[in-house]
C-alpha cells in the first residue's frame, strides 16, 4: 500500500514537472531507406527492419533561438528608455528584462500602455541608453596624463582628450571641464598626484574623472624610475585639498 | 634375438603413432606451396629503419602536430554598434575611422613638445592585405616593391644606384638626377673583369640603348638585371633614378600561420611635414600596392593603420578614399590610371 502510494506521488511530481517546464524534444528525422509504394486497393507491404533506420536532420534543442521583441517599462542601463521596443537574445530577455519586470512582451496593448507621456518626454533623465555605462566606466578610471619633463606646459583640455584616447575613450574638447586652478609644469613635486576633470556626456550626464600627472622625458636616461602598478597606490591631490580625494 | 624383437616392436609402435598423427593435406606439393607463400610474406615485410634524431628541447617537440587555435588576423568589427554619444568607450563600438588629416593631427598632439616632445617622428602606415589570389587555395607570394612618391623625405636608408647608358647627354642627365655611378660599355668591362663589385649597389638602372651589350652581365646580376616590369629599364632616366632614390621601399610579409594575411609596414614621411604632402605620399603608396592586386572579387587592402613611435596609438583610416575597393573593369581602368599618373608627375615637378 505504502509502496503504491509513493509510486503515485512520484508520477504526480513528474506530471507536475512536465506541465511547468517547456521541453524541447522535437527531432526532425529522415528515413534512410524509403519504403516502396503500394498498388491502389491493396494493403501496404509490411515494413522491413531497414525502414526504421533514420538519419537526424535537426535537433531543435540546439537550434539558435530567435530574438524576442519586448517593450521596456522603465529606463534600463545599456538597453533603452521607457517605451522603447528592443529586440534581444532570448536568454537575456527572460533573465534580465522579463523576470525583474523591466520589460513586457510586445503586444499592441503593452506598446500603448508603456508609451512615454508628454510630461515624461520633457523631463529627460538619460540622454542615451549607454551614457550611464560610460559615466560608470569613466568614474572607475585613473587616467595617466604624461606630460613632458623638460618643456614648460599648462594642462589644457586637449591634453586630457589625447590621454583618454590613448586609453580607448573617445571624447571632444568641449566635453571636458578643467579644474579651476591652472596646472603648470614641469613640476616634479606634483609627480603622481591627482586632479579631477569633469566630462559632460551629450550635455547632460556628468562624470568626475580621476587623472594622475606623470612626467615623461624623451631621453630614456632622463626618465623617472617606473613605479610598479602605480595606479593601485593611493595618491595625494595636486591642490592639497583633502575634500577632492574621493574614495575609488 | 631379443634386441631384434624389441626394435621391431618400436618400429611397429612408431608406425602406429604416425598413423594417428597423420592429418589432412600433408602432401609434398602442398608443403612446397606453403613454403613459397611464407617466403613471399617474409619478402613483403620491409624492414623499418629507425632514424636517430638528435636531442630536441621539450618545448620544440611535435611543433607541427600542435593545433593551436589562432585568431583570424583579419579583424572584422562590423557587427559592433556605431557610437551615437559624443563621449564613448571605444571597446564597445566599431573602431573609429579617422580621415588622414585627423589621424596626423592626433599623432601631432601626442608628439607635441608638451607631451612626448618628438615632433619630427616618422609616420608609419601599416597596411593589411588579403593575399588570396584568383583561386581560394592560391596565395600571392611575399613581394618587395618601390613606390614612387611626390614628396621626398629622409628615409635613412643607403641607396646606391648604378646606371648604364651610352649617350653623353643621358650620362650627364643621370648624374644630375643623383645616380651614384653612371657609365657605358667601359663599366660593363670593369664588372666582367671584377674591378667593380655589383654588390655595392642596391639598384641597377639601364637605358634601352645599351641593352645588347648588357646581356653579357645577366648571369652576374641575376635578379638585379634591368627589366621594364620592375621599372629599372626605360627611356626616362631621371624619373627612374628619382623613384629609386626617394621612393618608399616596402615589402609585404605573409603571416606564418595564416596564408591569407599579409602586412606591409612603410614609413610615409615625418610628422613635421605638411599634412597634404603626407596624404599624397600615402595615396601613391596605396596606388602602388593596389597595382599588384589579384584579379578576384573582394578587397585586397583590408585595413590601414597609421602609427607613430613612441606613441602606441593605431589610428584606422579609410583607404578607399584613394583607391577603388573592387577590381576595376578594363574599359574604365584604362582612363583612370592615365589621369593619376599625370597628377603624380605634376607633383614631382
Amino acid at each position: 500500500m505504502l509502496r503504491n502510494l509513493s509510486k503515485t506521488t512520484l508520477n504526480f511530481s513528474k506530471n507536475a514537472l512536465s506541465l511547468e517546464q517547456q521541453v524541447r524534444t522535437t527531432f526532425i528525422l529522415k528515413r534512410r531507406y524509403e519504403p516502396h509504394l503500394h498498388k491502389t486497393n491493396t494493403t501496404p507491404k509490411k515494413y522491413r527492419a531497414k525502414h526504421f533506420i533514420y538519419d537526424l536532420v535537426e535537433d531543435t534543442l540546439v537550434k539558435k533561438r530567435e530574438n524576442i521583441e519586448v517593450v521596456l517599462t522603465q529606463f534600463v542601463d545599456g538597453v533603452g528608455d521607457k517605451g522603447d521596443i528592443v529586440s534581444m537574445k532570448a536568454h537575456f530577455v527572460y533573465n534580465q528584462l522579463l523576470l525583474p519586470g523591466f520589460a513586457v512582451y510586445k503586444t499592441d496593448e503593452n506598446v500603448a500602455k508603456y508609451a512615454k507621456t508628454e510630461a515624461e518626454k520633457n523631463t529627460v533623465v538619460h540622454s542615451s541608453p549607454y551614457a550611464q555605462r560610460t559615466v560608470n566606466m569613466l568614474e572607475s578610471l585613473i587616467v595617466p596624463v604624461s606630460m613632458n619633463k623638460d618643456n614648460a606646459w599648462v594642462i589644457e583640455p586637449w591634453h586630457i582628450r589625447a590621454s583618454l584616447r590613448k586609453m580607448g575613450y573617445h571624447c571632444k574638447d568641449e566635453c571636458i571641464t578643467m579644474p579651476e586652478q591652472k596646472i603648470e609644469g614641469p613640476e616634479l613635486t606634483n609627480e603622481g598626484k591627482e586632479f579631477f576633470v569633469t566630462i559632460t556626456i551629450n550635455n547632460l550626464e556628468k562624470a568626475k574623472v580621476r587623472c594622475r600627472l606623470h612626467h615623461w622625458s624623451t631621453e630614456p636616461s632622463e626618465r623617472l624610475p617606473y613605479v610598479f602598478e602605480h595606479w593601485k597606490r593611493p595618491a595625494e591631490n595636486i591642490f592639497g585639498s583633502s575634500e577632492e580625494t574621493v574614495q575609488n | 634375438m631379443f634386441s631384434l624383437i624389441s626394435s621391431i616392436k618400436t618400429l611397429a609402435v612408431r608406425s602406429g603413432v604416425n598413423s594417428t598423427l597423420r592429418t589432412l593435406h600433408v602432401t609434398s606439393s602442398l608443403e612446397a606451396a606453403r613454403k613459397g607463400t611464407r617466403e613471399k610474406a617474409r619478402k613483403k615485410k620491409v624492414k623499418v629503419e629507425v632514424k636517430k634524431v638528435g636531442f630536441i628541447p621539450h618545448n620544440q617537440r611535435d611543433k607541427n602536430k600542435l593545433k593551436i587555435l589562432r585568431a583570424d588576423r583579419h579583424v572584422d568589427d562590423s557587427w559592433k554598434a556605431t557610437p551615437l554619444d559624443n563621449v564613448y568607450v571605444g571597446k564597445y563600438y566599431k573602431w573609429r575611422v579617422y580621415s588622414v588629416q585627423e589621424a596626423i593631427q592626433c599623432h601631432r598632439e601626442t608628439h607635441h613638445p608638451s607631451m612626448f616632445n618628438v615632433p619630427n617622428a616618422p609616420l608609419v602606415a601599416e597596411i593589411e592585405i588579403n593575399t588570396q589570389a584568383e583561386k581560394a587555395n592560391r596565395f600571392v607570394d611575399n613581394f618587395q616593391r618601390m613606390a614612387m612618391i611626390p614628396h621626398k623625405f629622409e628615409h635613412g636608408e643607403e641607396r646606391k644606384i648604378l646606371v648604364f647608358t651610352k649617350e653623353n647627354d643621358l650620362i650627364t642627365e643621370a648624374r644630375t638626377a643623383g645616380a651614384s655611378l653612371v657609365g657605358g660599355i667601359e663599366l660593363i668591362k670593369d664588372i666582367t673583369n671584377g674591378e667593380l663589385l655589383l654588390s655595392d649597389y642596391q639598384y641597377v638602372i639601364a637605358h634601352p640603348n645599351i641593352l645588347p651589350e648588357l646581356v653579357s652581365l645577366r648571369g652576374l646580376m641575376k635578379r638585379k638585371f634591368p627589366n621594364p616590369k620592375s621599372g629599372t629599364l626605360g627611356g626616362d632616366l631621371t624619373d627612374m633614378i628619382k623613384k629609386f632614390a626617394n621612393g618608399i621601399s616596402y615589402s609585404a610579409v605573409k603571416d606564418e600561420h595564416q596564408q591569407n594575411f599579409g602586412l606591409i609596414k612603410a614609413t610615409i614621411g615625418h610628422l613635421s611635414m605638411d599634412s597634404n604632402h603626407l596624404e599624397s605620399n600615402l595615396k601613391s603608396l596605396l596606388e602602388d600596392i593596389n597595382s599588384v592586386r589579384p584579379k578576384r572579387e573582394g578587397r585586397f587592402i583590408t585595413r590601414v593603420l597609421l602609427k607613430s613611435f613612441p606613441s602606441g596609438e593605431q589610428l584606422k583610416i579609410d583607404p578607399f578614399v584613394y583607391i577603388p575597393e573592387e577590381v576595376v573593369k578594363k574599359s574604365s581602368s584604362k582612363a583612370a590610371p592615365v589621369a593619376e599618373e599625370k597628377e603624380v608627375v605634376e607633383n614631382v615637378n
